[in-house]
């Protein structure tokens, strides 16, 4: 490997704007690192090349630690978004510069690096007489001037024109494979990822969300911010039944469905690229499995494709989530499907704004996270709308691109009647006296995930997760990873074993699942997190490091409801200061949702 | 339709904005005159009268006053202090520019304050301030006579005051212009594997080199015209301990008019030197 990554963090000013990156780049690999401004990937960019320093993990550079080696000895190729070429010297002392600090022959590879950038006989210029495009060649020649080990490009073409910039981009990527320098680009660009990348690397929150070939990306992607990044995307609530998707009350039987793993019935998030979906006049019309019905509400020309939204009828209006106003429980009325259109398909259906269409969709792909939306349960009106205007479900909603629904039951009180509607999504209610009792009403009422909130809470600093038994261990850390990549938060397992000597000689099996819990987070769900190994009574042990923890959040995985009383029965009791977030699987059905 | 544009026209025209009507050229006039004869009046004059009172004599009286004995040796602590002042400000300058521009640290708007201050201090101000320190009444004054050290009434305080009254010059020059060019061409000569002196010399001081010259030349133009800190703290003994600013005083206090003025004509000539050479820079800089 050229570059390896291990659990890299970078704090400015307390909170991570580097967290727990891991990455391995292979010899002679092109990686973009893509993100919007601000999600820490030039900072990542900057600790390879050891002019950040880091706070914790590890970078290797072929193989040797360099984590402790200062910038100058590193050595490696950068390319700055603004050049940053020795201005008052030419464009060949700039070159050599690299070369000069070494004491070694310069003027053939001088000759060489120009020849390679396409530069040939402007040794003479200074940079102020090039353009743009000109001064970023030279830029590149003299990074590579001293054969670093690896080559890193900071938004090379963020200063330049677009053609100048595609032109400059077909060089850069000519040179890396002549030269088969292993390269790292950042930048905010998913067209320049696309165009130059072998792999793709997401980061957003100082993550690394999702790593993979760029059509892999595309196709497949885990995660929300992903699906919606790279490329555009629609996302829709649906339900995954037995006989495939359902959007709200019509069932699709979509034959290239990909189906989940796991046979329950449960909340899905459905991604539709906009090129995926098709327009017919009827529904009889369409070749792809239909959705709803719609109406064409704005066109725009964009050349080689047309833009469209079409507003959605019937109850598929409700699935809809990607929409801008879509938080704060917004009643979906706002429910516009984005569609592309290739010209040739405007030419077997021409379409004007207004028209009603059918749509039908050619593939729909399901993201594997468990947090679909959420739905704010409340005895009354007040409570309902004070729950979903609390801070941090806001916060999380928004982050998560889904909604807010409000749910008024009144058997919440004495916890004792049939929910009025089965549970779909993570339920959300406030924290107080009969939160367990509450706790058990929903999960009987099919609920799977709930998230419990305290009055006032922060945003956490730190996640403890745990599992009350192995049934419930997949899917809590499904949980956790899904909601923390929302949260900049320090994510941290905590095992706990009986105390005394039954918990001592139960040791060395207690170790081994921690670190099966860490490498399954890791290869699985891409979370990162640390583990910590306890002895006492669950409970006491997880009230303790809550307690000891400032800003703290529970993800709590159980398999039987009584766990909640039993077990964990003290937690609640208390009336909790932190959020925290339940998470149920009947360890018969956990079965089934394991392999 | 014939003649022309019409009235209606015409009035348009000139009612557009950015056109120069009767009025408008009128106003940019008056303004020219008034401020040329402003400038006439406060500077031009006096700066005429400083040559012709020194050559009212003839040219001959003119450099017969430099052949003063105390006139030589306040032109040569003139520039002995310029020497020594001008050089230890520009590295400090740059050391506080380049702390200020490169690093964050607690404090760094109140050092800010700090290099502004002498700006801000009345010069005599600045001065009594050392002789409150190591004048013979001062904090440190009986311990420097024990030991047989004058600062006050001496060559040092004059370098000191000076260097006080200084200071800000370059490193006011400096630390906009550090901020601006920011820290992405030293970052690559770092990892194209400079060291940290080689970064300076080739890469942040051509950099910056002609604010720096910039700074420089006012640092010089102060240092070798400054009369009030250096007046408190010279106590004016011919020959030993005036400047040239101090000397012209006392040549004119004596009502040595020739030479008072020669010696100023010098300075004027020293300031307007100056001020080409800033003009040439700043044109260079461009």
């Amino acid at each position: 490997m050229s570059i390896t990554l291990d659990q890299v963090t970078k704090r400015y000013q307390g909170s991570p704007v580097v967290n727990d990156v891991s990455l391995e780049v292979g010899e002679g690999e092109f990686y973009v690192l893509l993100g919007p401004s601000g999600s820490g990937k030039s900072t990542l960019l900057r600790a390879i090349a050891g002019l950040t320093g880091v706070d914790h993990g590890r970078i290797a550079l072929h193989g040797n630690d360099v984590t402790h080696v200062s910038a100058r000895q590193r050595g490696v190729g950068l390319v700055f978004q603004n050049y940053a070429l020795f201005r008052h010297m030419t464009v060949g002392e700039n070159i050599e510069f690299a070369l000069k600090v070494r004491r070694m022959k310069s003027a053939e590879r001088r000759k060489e690096l120009l020849r390679l950038v396409a530069l040939e006989g402007m040794d003479d210029r200074l940079p102020t007489q090039l353009s743009g495009g000109q001064q970023q060649r030279v830029a590149v020649a003299r990074a590579l001037a001293h054969k670093p080990p690896v080559l890193l490009l900071d938004e090379p073409f963020g200063a330049l024109d677009a053609k100048i910039r595609e032109e400059l981009r077909r060089t850069i990527r000519q040179v890396q494979r002549e030269l088969k320098i292993t390269t790292v680009l950042v930048t905010h660009d998913q067209e320049e990822a696309f165009a130059m990348a072998d792999r793709i690397g997401v980061m957003n929150l100082g993550r690394l969300l999702e790593s993979g070939k760029p059509d892999e990306l595309y196709a497949r992607p885990a995660t929300r911010f992903v699906a919606t990044f790279l490329g555009a995307a629609n996302l829709l609530l649906a339900r995954q039944t037995e006989q495939g998707i359902r959007f709200g009350a019509a069932p699709v039987n979509a034959r290239r469905v990909e189906k989940l793993e796991g046979g329950r019935e449960q909340e899905v998030v459905a991604v539709l690229r906009p090129e995926e979906v098709e327009l017919a006049p009827t529904r009889d019309n369409l070749r792809t499995n239909f959705i709803a019905n719609g109406i064409v509400e704005e066109q725009v020309f964009t050349g080689a494709f047309e833009r469209m939204r079409v507003r959605m009828a019937d109850g598929a209006a409700n699935a809809h989530i990607a929409s801008p106003n879509a938080n704060g429980g917004s009643n979906g009325s706002a429910a516009l499907l984005d569609v592309t259109r290739t010209q040739h398909e405007q030419r077997l259906f021409p379409l004007s704004l207004g028209q009603s269409v059918a749509i039908g969709v050619r593939r729909i792909h399901v993201l594997p996270t468990p947090l679909s939306s959420y739905t704010a349960y409340g005895s009354d009106e007040a409570s309902c709308e004070r729950l979903s205007q609390h801070p941090l479900l806001v916060e999380l909603a928004s982050r998560m691109k889904t909604r807010i629904i409000k749910r008024n039951e009144a058997p919440l009180v004495a916890c004792d009647a049939p929910a009025s509607a089965p549970v779909s999504g993570v339920a959300v209610i406030a924290a107080g006296q009969k939160t367990a009792d509450q706790l058990q009403w929903l999960l009987q009422n099919g609920a799977g995930e709930v998230l419990v909130l305290p009055a006032h809470s922060s945003p956490p600093q730190k996640v403890l997760i745990h599992w009350a038994d192995d049934s419930a261990r997949r899917s809590t850390l499904a949980v956790a990873a899904s909601l923390l990549r929302h949260v900049a938060a320090e994510a941290v397992y905590v095992g706990i074993l009986p105390e005394g000597s039954g918990g001592e000689s139960q040791r060395p099996f207690g170790v081994r699942t921690l670190l099966d819990a860490r490498s399954e987070a890791q290869a699985v769900h891409g979370l990162e997190m640390r583990t910590e190994l306890r002895f006492g009574a669950a409970a006491d042990e997880l009230q303790r490091q809550l307690t000891e923890s400032q800003d703290p959040m529970l993800i709590l995985g159980v398999s039987d409801p009584a766990q909640l009383r039993g077990t964990f029965g003290t937690l609640f009791t208390s009336g909790a200061t932190y959020p925290m977030m339940i998470v149920y699987r009947p360890s018969k059905d956990s079965e089934g949702a394991v392999e | 339709m014939a003649g022309g544009p019409s009235k209606e026209m015409l009035a348009e025209i000139a009612s557009r904005p950015g056109r120069d009507t009767l009025i408008s050229s009128a106003v940019k006039y008056v303004f020219i005159a008034l401020s040329l004869g402003f400038l006439a009046a406060l500077l031009f004059a006096p700066l005429a009268t400083v040559f012709i009172t020194a050559l009212s004599k003839g040219w001959e009286m003119y450099f017969e006053s430099f052949k003063d004995e105390d006139t030589l040796a306040a032109i040569k602590l003139t520039l002995t202090v310029a020497a020594i002042v001008v050089p230890t400000n520009t590295i400090f300058g740059i050391a506080a520019a380049w702390a200020i521009a490169k690093f964050e640290f607690r404090g760094k708007s109140f050092l800010i304050t700090l290099i502004d201050l002498p700006i801000a201090v009345s010069p005599v101000i600045s001065g009594l301030v050392y002789v409150l320190l190591f004048g013979a009444q001062g904090w440190f004054g009986l311990w420097l006579q024990e030991r047989d050290i004058s600062i006050i009434f001496a060559v040092p305080g004059i370098v000191l005051a000076t260097m006080f009254v200084t200071f800000p010059y370059v490193a006011r020059e400096l630390i906009p212009l550090m901020q601006q060019l920011g820290n992405d061409e030293e970052e690559a000569a770092i990892t194209l594997g400079a060291g940290g002196l080689m970064t300076f010399f080739h890469v942040t001081l051509p950099k910056i080199r002609w604010g720096l010259v910039y700074g420089v030349i006012l640092c010089n133009a102060r240092a070798m015209g400054e009369f009030g800190a250096v007046s408190v703290v010279s106590g004016h003994v011919r020959g030993l301990t005036t400047t040239m600013p101090l000397h012209v005083e006392i040549l004119y206090n004596e009502y040595n008019f020739v030479g008072a003025f020669a010696v100023a004509s010098l300075l004027t000539l020293l300031a307007v030197l100056t001020l080409i050479i800033k003009s040439l820079v700043e044109m260079k800089r461009k």
